[in-house]
Order: C-alpha cells, then structure tokens, then sequence
C-alpha cells in the first residue's frame, strides 16, 4: 500500500509575457499575451511508507511545485494525487496533521520568540500530548542539543541552527510524512553533515516517510535508497540509487590554473593527456573560464590521482581545485542516456 | 482552540518583548491629548456644547477615541499582506488551522500587549492630569464587549484589504484609502453628530460606525436605558456575522489565486 500515488500529474501556470521598459510595463497592463509553463508536466510515482526518497532536479525542474501540489497547497491542473488515500487539496486541513514540512528558504518558527515558544506553539496547534511532547524534546535535545537553544530568541540564531530546530519541529507532531524542500542549502558543510545525520535518525526512530528535494548531491548519496530526477517538469529518472551513484559518484571535476597559459598550453594539454591516457580513458578537457583549465574525469577509468600528477609533473601549475559534479551535469548526462 | 489560543499568547509575548514601542505610543499619546484639550478647550470658549455634546464628552470622546484607535488597530492587512508577499503564507497553509482565525489569533494577541499598556496609562492620565469626570452608568458595563465586538469589525476590515493582496500584489494604496475610509466615516477622528444630518444617517446604517462611534457613545453617554444600549451592541454583532460570512467567502475566492496560479 503506498503512501503517497501520483499519476499523470500536471501543473500548468498562465504567464503574462512581460515587455521591456516602462511602455512595456504600460501596454502590459492591458496585454493579453499569456504563455502557459508546463511546470510539472504528466507525472506519476508512488510511495512506499518509511521511504527517504530523494526529489532532485535543477532549478525550475518543478520540484517545488510537485511539494506543493503534496502538500495541498497548490491545486493540480490535472491528474490524481493522493497522500494516504485522500486528496492534500480537497483535506488541506485534516492532511496537515499527517504531514510535516521544511521550506528551506522559509521557517515556521517564530521569528521574535525565543525557540521554546515556537515548540509550544506548534504543539497546541498539532494536539500533541504532553506526554509525547516531553519525550519527542528529549529525543530532539539528545539529537542537536536543541536544550541549549530553548532561551534563545530564532532571530539570533545562526542558519544552522535555525535549520536544525526547524526539521526537528516538523517532526515534533510525530507525522508520517515529512517533506523537506532544500534543508541544506546555503549551510556549510559541518552543519549539513549534522543535518544529513539528524534526518536519518530521525526516519529511523520513526519510521518517517521523507521526501527530500535538494540542489546538493551530497544529501542524496548520504541519505536515499531511492531518487528521482526530474526536468522541465517530467521524469527523467525513477529508480534506486546505485546506478545514479555510480554516475555522479564517479565523476570529479579537476581545476586547473596553469602558469603563463595560452591558446597552445590547451593545445599541449589535450595533447599529452591523450597520448598519456589513451583515447577511452574517461578524461575530458571541457571548459576555459578566467585562466582555469577543466578536467572532466571518470574515476572508474582513470584514478584522478594519476591525472593531477601528470599535469603537476609537465605543466606550472599555480593552483588546483577538485569539485564534484554538478546537478546539472548529472541530467544532462542522464539526457544523454547515461542511465541507459 | 487551543491552537488559536497558544498563537494568540505567542503573538501577546511579542508585544511584550518590544516594550520600547510602548514607550513611544504613549509619549505619542499624551502630546496628541495635550494637543486636543487646548485644541478643544478654545473651540468651547464661549458656549457650553455643540452639537448637544458638552467640552467634558467631548473631550473624552476624542482622545478615548485615539486609544480606542491604537487597540482597534489590528495590522490584520499587513500581516497578510506580507506573508503572501514573501510567501511564508505557504507555512501556515501547511498546518492544520483556518487561516482567517490564525491572522485573528495574531492580532487579538498584539491587541491585548496594547490594551494593558496603552488604556490605562490613556485612563489615569485623563482622570489624574485632565481632570475629566466620567459618567457611570450601565453603558460602561458592556463597554467590554462592545470594544471586542468593534475589534472583530475592524478585523475583518483589515484581512479583507489583506486578501486583496493576492490580486494586486501590493497593498499600500489599497490600505491607506481604507484606513481614511475608517478614520472618517467611523467617527475616529471627530463624533458622527459634527457630521450634517443626512450623511449622519448614512453613515449609521454603515459597518464603520460599529467600530467607534458605538463603543465611544457607551462611554461618554453611558446612561442610557438598557433597551438602547443592547440594541446598539446588536448591531454590533450583526455586522460582525456579516463580516466574518462575507470575508471567508472572499477567502474562498481570493486563495484560489494562490492555488491555481502559484505562489
């Protein structure tokens, strides 16, 4: 029995088309020139209880909309949508208490309160017994040391904190699903790690089911058996997430600033690389912004190790940074069929 | 209910953490009531009263009027006005609570940190300092319910202009004609009898008197017999039901805007 159906979801926005400067801004006060936005475009999934499913996609994929539509807060252009066998649209109130939600940009805690308040508040509107409510903060104060906390007014705290306190109090109510749209972003990388850590309890204690939508790769591979890839409002991916993983996981993406660099050092450098390598080899030059040179790596055919040595070894390189690759790299690779 | 209430405390313990506010809405207060005495004082110079009112009702009309004014304002426009703006209205559709009784909730809550902090100090000002006599009688003692009735008018005033929001994505026009509307035809800002016969009779048939007039009337004339002073309150309450009926029929409307066309 899944928890949550979705099939043939759509939601269609109607967007005035803007024009430029103030005759624009004029003739668009009488202007009829709509455009529809496929925001989520025919989708359909279904999930199982106690899941931790993660929601990924660039922005504007329709992640948000998707939540949206889940949590009964947007109405569906078409399609069916049930969370626990009801519609969140038609239940908005009665759904609610089955739910938790985290807007990541958002907090639901009390701005001018100190944290406690915003607990107490959120207990009396949920109906939370005191009983329950006494354990689930002993549980939350052992988990981030959310005691230290309770005097301090939300608007002192830092982002991390804050956004500690704010997934714990969308558990507070004990609810069976939990959606968390962008927990992480803009935090560093400790508190996302006590973050990843705190949400995994948290499923685990409870059998919570977690929808988690994210811009981080890190979040995905740290916490989902499951993900799916969405872009411009359709499916790209639904599935476990090992072959996924294989995928970003593998991949890195090696920073070049390269001393007295030119037109011929690229030339030299994809030279070398493929005579040292070999031509199916997984390393690829692929960008040049601002002097610094891209190397695209697949780390199941080439260790990076041996690429950064190379380089080190034949060119003057001044500096060297390694990133993993990005959410946008990933769908276009799975555009490209990478998931076959 | 118990949800409302604990919003309601909540919204109460803000008020209270910013008590510098207080200090300067009373400061405001008492220049603004030095200001009418001698204003009004000149005005009653040579005669006893206008209009069938005398200096000493009068007087306490007006500035009662201004503390009145301060308590009876809910903020209800802003508040929603700038949760849809930034979007944070998304949190609290979210939560299983109405969202009409979650915005009163909230301005009952900062209404009340006024209501201690503001009338009395307004009240021991104008016995100790002013010398104002007032009138005791059985007007006074549904002056209470009439204060929270006018505070429910005067809310559904504002979370409409709060909803029109979702249409016009701005509100600061829309909140400023309304609150002259209300300053005016309310008769906050001078009593309905200064007003020509006819409009007078306009005006009572309106919602914006239930939100001063009455209440300021069972103050400053509250011996009036029982038949007069409940009939007045009733009124009252039968804008109220108005009101609450025709602003969640609006809301049904207005969040569609927000649910079809995002947010």
């Amino acid at each position: 029995m899944s928890l949550i159906h979705i099939e043939n979801l759509n939601k269609h926005f109607k967007i005035l088309n803007r024009h430029p400067g103030l005759g624009g801004a004029i003739r668009d006060l009488f202007s009829n020139d709509f455009r529809f936005v496929k925001a989520v475009d025919g989708i359909s999934f279904d999930i199982a209880p106690g899941e931790i499913v993660g929601y990924i996609g660039p922005n504007g994929a329709g992640k948000s909309t998707t939540i949206k539509m889940m949590t009964g807060i947007l109405k569906p252009t078409s399609g069916v949508i049930q969370v626990n066998g009801q519609s969140p649209y038609d239940n908005r109130v009665r759904q609610a208490q089955i739910m938790g939600v985290v807007f990541g940009q958002r907090t639901q805690l009390w701005w001018d309160l100190p944290v406690i308040e915003s607990f107490k508040i959120l207990k009396e509107i949920y109906r939370v017994d005191q009983k329950t409510f006494d354990e689930h903060m002993a549980l939350f104060d052992e988990l981030v040391d959310l005691g230290k906390l309770y005097g301090q007014q939300v608007r002192t705290l830092s982002l991390g904190q804050r956004m500690l306190c704010d997934i714990t109090a969308s558990f507070l109510h004990n609810p069976q699903i939990v959606f968390l749209d962008e927990p992480t972003i803009g935090l560093d990388v400790s508190i996302k790690a006590k973050i990843r850590t705190v949400i995994k309890e948290l499923n685990q204690a409870r059998k919570t089911t977690i929808i988690l939508t994210t811009h981080d790769l890190g979040d995905v591979e740290a916490l989902c058996q499951r993900i799916i890839i969405i872009d411009k409002g359709k499916i790209l991916y639904d599935g476990g997430i090992k072959k996924v993983n294989a995928l970003f996981g593998a991949y890195r993406t090696l920073k070049l600033q390269i001393d007295g660099f030119d037109e011929s050092t690229l030339r030299a450098l994809e030279e070398k690389l493929g005579a040292h390598f070999g031509p199916e080899n997984g390393v690829s030059l692929s960008e040049v912004e601002d002097h610094w040179t891209d190397i695209t790596i697949d780390q199941a055919r080439t260790p990076l190790a041996d690429v950064l040595s190379f380089v080190m070894g034949n060119f003057p390189v001044s500096d060297v940074r390694i990133v993993e690759i990005s959410m946008e790299k990933v769908v276009r690779k799975v555009y490209d069929g990478a998931l076959g | 209910m118990r949800g409302y209430l604990a919003l309601l405390r909540g919204a109460f313990m803000i008020g209270l953490i910013y008590r510098f506010g207080f200090l300067f809405i009373i400061i405001g207060n008492v220049i603004y009531m030095g200001v009418a005495y001698y204003l009004w004082h000149s005005i009653y110079d040579k005669t006893e009263t206008i209009n069938g009112l005398t200096f000493n009702e009068t007087f306490i009309y007006v500035t009662l009027g201004s503390t009145v004014f301060i308590l009876l304002k809910t903020y209800a426009d802003w508040i929603i006005s700038h949760e849809i703006e930034d979007g944070s209205i998304a949190v609290y559709l979210t939560k299983p609570i109405d969202y009409q009784f979650y915005a009163l909730s909230i301005s009952l809550g900062s209404m009340l940190t006024n209501a201690v902090a503001i009338s009395v100090p307004t009240v021991l000002l104008l016995v100790f300092v002013f010398k104002v006599t007032f009138v005791f009688g059985p007007g006074l003692l549904i002056f209470p319910i009439s204060i929270l009735l006018a505070f429910l008018i005067s809310y559904c005033f504002d979370y409409f202009t709060g909803l029109i929001m979702f249409y016009t994505e701005s509100i600061w026009g829309v909140s400023v004609t309304k609150e002259i509307m209300i300053t005016v035809f309310s008769g906050a800002l001078i009593p309905l009898q200064f007003f020509p016969e006819a409009v007078q009779r306009v005006l009572l048939l309106l919602p914006f008197q239930a939100i001063y007039h009455t209440p300021l009337m069972l103050i400053t004339r509250p011996n009036q017999d029982w038949g007069t002073l409940l009939s007045m309150v009733g009124v009252q309450a039968f804008w109220v039901v108005v009101m609450f009926v025709a602003t969640r029929l609006f809301y049904n409307q207005a969040i569609k805007v927000l649910r079809v066309a995002g947010g």
